[in-house]
């Protein structure tokens, strides 16, 4: 065919002609701004976050839960404003995990397409985002707190609360292996590993598991792990914990662990895509293998207390269009739509200010996995993090399997200060960022 | 008078320029502006016939000092531009004594190595650098109000025009740099390094000589970033930027001034806009590549033979006479 092509006469000057016209028409048509077809009684929400990229695992999966979610919701007639139906509409900008981009892409969707709401996953382009949000008002979500400070009054956490989460595997772990006495630690040295370190010291100091040895810090950009895991197991752990790794550090260092014969406890944040992880080690090597995030085809998520809506199904159509790409943030942009689509209607508005007004009203929300409150003003500064349960997870025949939800605000009414002490001495209070 | 008038028509068309584009595309444009005088500064030292892989980080040396000076001493925006420039500037003279030991393969992956060395500290030490997280809520250029005139440069039309102003200062010196004596010398240390040294030139002063010039003004560049977005972290000067700037270069060409432009201006578009618009958001990095595979494969001496093909056309159709003249 490609030979047929050439033949029939594409010439050097025709392919770079060809080219050149197309780029022009997208450049032509690209100069004259899109009008919002407001007569179609549409609500847009901005997603911003990496769609490409190192970081994208942590975007795409969302975007694509979303897309689900508003399905959905159109389907089931809409967000009902004023009166009327109003469609969902997803406008998508990958940031790339840069704060200029970051910034570019708040300003389209804001000032271009006209969104009501913005969800970001947040970290390192948040303060790009920043002064966009401070200068227009705008909702934003984000999927880290620790972008939370009472600098800017429209930011709000209300699905992930990272990394204060993870002690409640920790606080798991100590209940039910109360054998496992010592841990050794690794992350990587950045916005998501530092506070995580804090949190995990902390959890291990009140379940009284001993440290051997200081959080070992690797920098982003390695891609070697075996010396950083041979150091972690020369120290002889029961317990490997892998903070909050990118999936693609995990899956790395779980292969080292495996090759180097580690038989010990794992505990994570993430074990993002677990089923190429069990691949490249064994099912007896991931057995017991603890983290945070779990499948949505679990059973003990149709519990009455669950307020993400149908998550069975969910899953199971999420696996259907994107199989193998379930992921930690599948679900969690959807059901920060939950929670905004419940708080427009009671707001009767999808104004940024009235939707939140309405979505913290009386300090209480409906979290994706039960009530929770509106807290955070020691950790964040500001009350803008939705706290309540929250699932471990455990690995168990090869498949994710939710142990039991445990609480983070009962952990943290006894183990507060043990968490702010170690925040402190990381640098990751409000203040100190 | 000709020159004159196409002079007035690039000003007004650059004034007129971001009233054409829609916000987001100013966003982008200011970016675009700040990109070029980082790549044309490049250039300037691939003049030598030294190609380096740490003119990102010499970027973010002169954005970091700017952005420490204006956080922690409260110092007027302008001044510690001036002041990032020319810290970038000195921190590469002090990187000229070991990498100018070395040439060509050699000097690149020890210009690599160096600017490494330089991203740890940032990230090393919190204290000044911020580490990881890097510095957020850096001051923007302060306002100005003048009467009924109220300039905010948080504004990216704003930030345009000043961006445009130091830009267009910049690339007339570097202009000027390369159409001097200095320039040919820089010409000739690239081309006939030991004829050149037989006649008296000393060229690893010369390379020196270009290595700075160019990293001040990669400093400017990085200064105004770092005033315009409020934020850097040791990633936003990694080596996938350096990547693009090599890039830009390559396909726009570096044998003349306008050529790493041209290349910055078109890659940009392409992959900022273009592709964007057309929705290809997901698959920009996949089709980015492809084109510039094609650009290369077919265009070997960049986009700016494009334009001297279309120069000499034009010439041709209209006598011909003058394009022979000027020929060398």
């Amino acid at each position: 065919m490609f030979a047929n092509f050439t033949r029939n006469g594409v010439t050097r000057r025709k392919f770079l002609g060809s080219a050149a016209t197309l780029a022009g028409a997208g450049a032509l048509s690209s100069a004259f701004p899109r009008v919002p077809l407001a007569a179609d009684k549409v609500v847009k929400i901005g997603f911003l976050a990496p769609l490409t990229g190192p970081v994208a695992a942590w975007g795409k999966p969302g975007l694509d839960g979303c897309r689900i979610w508003a399905e959905w919701v159109n389907a089931a007639g809409g967000i009902s404003i004023g009166g009327e139906a109003h469609m969902v509409e997803f406008v998508a900008y990958d940031n790339e995990y840069d704060p200029a981009k970051a910034r570019t892409g708040a300003t389209k969707l804001i000032r271009e397409d006209g969104v009501k709401f913005i969800m970001m996953l947040g970290g390192d382009t948040w303060p790009g985002v920043q002064p966009v949000a401070d200068n227009t008002g705008m909702l934003f979500s984000t999927l880290l707190p620790s972008d939370l400070s009472p600098d800017t009054k429209t930011l709000i956490a209300p699905c992930e609360v990272h990394p204060v989460y993870n002690v409640t595997g920790v606080e798991w772990l100590a209940q039910n292996k109360p054998d496992l006495k010592t841990a050794v630690m690794c992350a990587q040295d950045d916005a998501l590993g530092l506070p995580s370190v804090a949190t995990y010291l902390a959890a291990f100091e009140a379940a009284g598991i001993e440290m051997l040895d200081e959080p070992l810090l690797f920098d982003p950009a390695t891609t070697d792990f075996a010396p950083v895991v041979t150091r972690l197991l020369s120290k002889n752990p029961q317990i490997v914990c892998l903070d909050t790794c990118y999936s693609d550090y995990v899956h790395p260092i779980a292969e080292q662990l495996f090759q180097q014969g580690y038989k010990g406890q794992i505990i994570s944040c993430t074990a993002d895509f677990y089923d190429q992880m069990i691949a490249k080690t064994s099912k007896e090597f991931m057995e017991g293998f603890i983290f945070q995030f779990p499948d949505f085809d679990d059973p003990a998520l149709n519990a009455d207390f669950i307020n993400f809506k149908d998550a069975n199904k969910f899953y199971q159509v999420y696996n259907e269009r994107h199989p193998g790409e379930w992921g930690a943030v599948s679900w969690e942009y959807a059901s920060i739509m939950d929670l905004w689509k419940a708080a427009a209607e009671s707001a009767d508005s999808a104004e940024p200010d009235a939707v939140l007004t309405a979505m913290t009203a009386g300090g209480k929300g409906k979290h994706a996995f039960g009530d929770a409150d509106w807290w955070g003003s020691d950790l964040f500064g500001i009350d803008h993090a939705l706290v309540g349960n929250w699932p471990v997870v455990v690995i168990e025949n090869g498949k994710a399997t939710i142990k039991g939800f445990k609480s983070i605000p009962e952990w943290y009414a006894k183990h507060g200060e043990l968490l702010k002490k170690h925040m402190t001495a990381y640098n990751q209070m409000w203040n100190q960022r | 008078m000709r020159k004159s008038i196409i002079w007035l028509v690039c000003v007004a068309a650059l004034a007129a320029l971001p009233h054409l584009l829609s916000f987001s595309q100013q966003e982008i444009l200011v970016v675009l502006v700040i990109n070029i005088l980082l790549v044309v500064s490049y250039r300037l030292m691939t003049l030598t016939g030294e190609w380096s892989l740490g003119h990102v980080v010499i970027m973010g040396v002169g954005a970091y000092t700017s952005a420490l000076l204006t956080k922690n001493l409260g110092m007027y925006v302008p001044v510690s531009m001036i002041l990032g420039s020319l810290m970038a500037a000195f921190v590469a003279f002090l990187l000229s004594f070991p990498l100018f030991r070395m040439k060509g393969f050699y000097f690149l992956i020890g210009s690599f190595a160096s600017a490494e060395i330089i991203r740890l500290l940032w990230k090393r030490f919190r204290d000044p650098f911020g580490g990881p997280k890097g510095l957020k809520l850096i001051d923007g250029l302060p306002d100005i109000n003048i009467g009924p005139i109220h300039i905010d440069f948080f504004e990216p039309t704003h930030y345009y025009y000043f961006a445009v102003i130091v830009v267009a200062a910049c690339l007339w010196i570097l202009w000027r740099i390369e159409r001097s004596l200095l320039g040919l010398t820089f010409h000739a240390v690239h081309w006939q390094d030991k004829l050149a040294q037989a006649s008296g030139v000393d060229v690893r002063r010369f390379r020196t000589l270009a290595f700075v010039l160019a990293s001040g003004f990669a400093g400017v560049s990085g200064a105004l970033l770092t005033h315009y977005i409020g934020t850097i972290n040791p990633n936003t000067f990694d080596v996938e930027l350096m990547v693009f700037v090599l890039t830009w270069a390559i396909v726009g060409g570096t044998a003349t001034f306008y050529g790493p432009i041209l290349g910055c201006v078109a890659l940009t578009v392409l992959n900022e806009i273009v592709l964007r618009e057309m929705g290809f958001e997901q698959a920009r990095p996949l089709i980015y590549g492809v084109v510039m595979i094609a650009s290369i494969l077919f265009l070997p001496n960049g986009l700016e033979s494009l334009v001297k093909r279309g120069v000499a056309a034009w010439q041709g159709r209209t006598g011909g006479a003058g394009a022979k003249e000027k020929t060398p």
